[in-house]
């Protein structure tokens, strides 16, 4: 009874330490862990960042915690994904009741705003249409040169939070996003050789990644996920990559690996596993490991 | 970190005290996992008002899916057999699983995410409103007092059916009230809570108290304090732990029917 009492006390004299530590600093929530490396390099010392999701999860099916809430409560920004992929985040944020982080607030930023959007259904948009978002695909932070406009974003939400500190956050992205655009430039220099390959994915997340390396997506193995695909889809994706040469599969951990498989043996062709965010294999622990990551793995097995 | 767990408190109050009765009535009837059919069939009517144009969350889609509920009530109660070769939980699964399996049929032609639509037709009690908490008070309230006016009919029907028809009470009648109101009521807290939290609600309070005891009036106090008690640990389980809410409340209320289960067998 004593000792618990103790842990109490002393959990309570960090947490109310830690409160005014934090005062010091601005204190960043992101959805992501990609988007937390992004504050990290551009906030230095002067943001606290931490990410709600972690490198491996599905971010369509985050599990929403207590703690999440009591880290957007303490925000004084927070970074979305936003496209209606991270729906989890709206509960989160209502819960928080943080009202510097609610939609349109100063320290609300949805990191989708400025990005070239693929995919966006033109017209009317109807059920015989299939899988279709309605602002487009929302997986964006597969395609590295789509980072400058959110750093920018970021950039200047910093800026506006923290006016001081103007200078240390402009010095911070030039750096950073120096460092990305050579980085940028390696992987397309390591990727050249299977320019115009044609690929399939699990499900439909690739399409920016394939644009930066001009690969084709030739087919998805279920467009919806949590939906098993119908025999006559698997039937013509099999076909499919048999005519067209398709020899990759590039898949998440989280999908069902072993249907991506069976799916390859028929149609002779292999399965790369790639993480989607950082974290999601260790040893990665920044968007620049990620792709460092991901690249070299599938050069490795184009090869 | 308590204000947080204050809402979802209230709800589970809220949730307690209709579950736990209507949980008697299930547990009675052997009909265990009607609430699950029910609120799969309510979802199929949200999902296919959607395809119809019809946004969730709205009333239109609250409409549609009342209208689907009534129907399983209609469904639950004409197949209620006199004489039992079949238990009626067997068509109460099929009735599940052929709903749910529709339900990613239709979800296939639709022109979003699946994810998406799942997250949308169940609720996280960790993220209640206010006004959830009141709506949901005032329509359990509404229920749970036709239910106590006409308290002897419904008991009857659950209870012994040969006495009911000894009555001439008319049992398909009763039936269709019973399930449709017992549908109102899971659909709704389905939506605040998701589907495992309220199995537990309405389940094991309800197994506690026909554990210890065989009198309607203790058994729903037992019931009630058996909800309550789960709640609290389960929340602050969640809380100090870190663990999502509602699956915490949930082990925590396997955890609660282990223990009722052995003290009575100590007891004896």
């Amino acid at each position: 009874m004593e000792k618990s009492k103790i842990c109490l006390i002393l959990l309570t004299i960090s947490l109310f330490a830690s409160s005014t530590y934090a005062k010091n600093k601005l204190s960043a929530v992101t959805a992501t862990a990609d988007l937390a490396d992004f504050v990290r390099n551009i906030g230095g010392d002067k943001v606290e960042v931490v990410s709600l999701s972690v490198g491996n999860q599905d971010l369509h099916a985050v599990e929403p915690r207590p703690s999440m809430v009591m880290k957007v409560k303490k925000a004084g920004l927070l970074v979305r994904v936003g496209m209606d992929i991270d729906l989890w985040m709206q509960g989160v944020i209502e819960a928080s009741r943080n009202k510097n982080v609610m939609r349109d607030a100063k320290g609300y930023l949805d990191a989708s705003l400025n990005i070239h959007k693929l995919e966006v259904p033109e017209g009317k948009i109807d059920a015989s249409m299939g899988d279709i978002h309605i602002y487009g695909n929302p997986h964006y932070l597969y395609g590295p040169e789509n980072a400058a406009p959110i750093l920018k974003a970021i950039k200047s939400k910093l800026s506006e939070l923290s006016p001081e500190n103007k200078e240390y956050f402009q010095e911070n992205c030039n750096e950073y996003s120096g460092r990305l655009g050579n980085k940028i430039n390696e992987w397309k220099a390591k990727m050249e050789p299977f320019k115009g390959m044609k690929i399939v994915t699990y499900h439909n997340s690739w399409p920016y990644f394939a644009k930066m390396f001009d690969l084709k997506v030739a087919g998805c193995i279920e467009p919806k996920p949590g939906i098993p695909p119908s025999p006559a889809h698997i039937n013509d994706l099999v076909e499919k990559m048999r005519s067209e040469n398709v020899k990759t599969i590039i898949i998440e951990p989280y999908y069902n690996v072993s249907v991506a498989e069976s799916i390859a043996k028929k149609a002779g062709a292999k399965v790369v596993v790639l993480p989607p965010s950082v974290g999601g294999v260790k040893g990665v622990d920044t968007y620049i490991d990620l792709f460092d990551y991901n690249v070299n793995k599938l050069v490795e097995s184009l090869r | 970190m308590l204000e947080l767990m204050l809402l979802p408190f209230f709800a589970c109050i809220v949730l307690t005290g209709i579950h736990a009765y209507l949980g008697i009535h299930v547990i009675e009837r052997e009909v265990i996992f009607v609430d699950l059919a029910l609120a799969q069939i309510a979802a199929l009517g949200s999902i296919i008002a959607f395809m119809l144009g019809i946004e969730f969350h709205t009333t239109g889609a609250y409409l549609f899916s009342l209208l689907f509920t009534f129907i399983g009530a209609t469904v639950f109660s004409v197949t209620r057999l006199k004489e039992r070769k079949v238990p009626q939980e067997a068509l109460i699964g099929v009735v599940y699983v052929v709903t749910a399996a529709l339900a990613v049929l239709l979800i296939d032609r639709l022109p979003s995410e699946a994810g998406h639509i799942k997250y949308m037709l169940v609720g996280n009690i960790l993220f209640v409103k206010w006004s959830e908490i009141l709506k949901m008070f005032l329509l359990y309230s509404a229920v749970g007092l036709f239910h106590y006016f006409y308290r002897k009919k419904f008991l009857i029907i659950s209870i012994d059916i040969n006495k009911a028809k000894k009555q001439n009470l008319s049992i398909k009648w009763w039936d269709f009230l019973f399930y449709a109101s017992f549908g109102i009521v899971v659909t709704s807290s389905v939506e605040i809570a998701g589907v495992l939290l309220v199995f537990a609600f309405l389940i094991v309070p309800a197994v506690c108290a026909m554990i210890l005891s065989d009198t309607l009036k203790t058994r729903l106090i037992i019931g009630w304090g058996m909800g309550l008690l789960g709640s609290i640990i389960g929340l602050y389980f969640s809380a100090a732990f870190d663990f999502p809410t509602g699956s915490t409340i949930v082990c925590v209320f396997g955890l609660l029917l282990l223990i009722t289960a052995l003290t009575k067998k100590l007891i004896k």
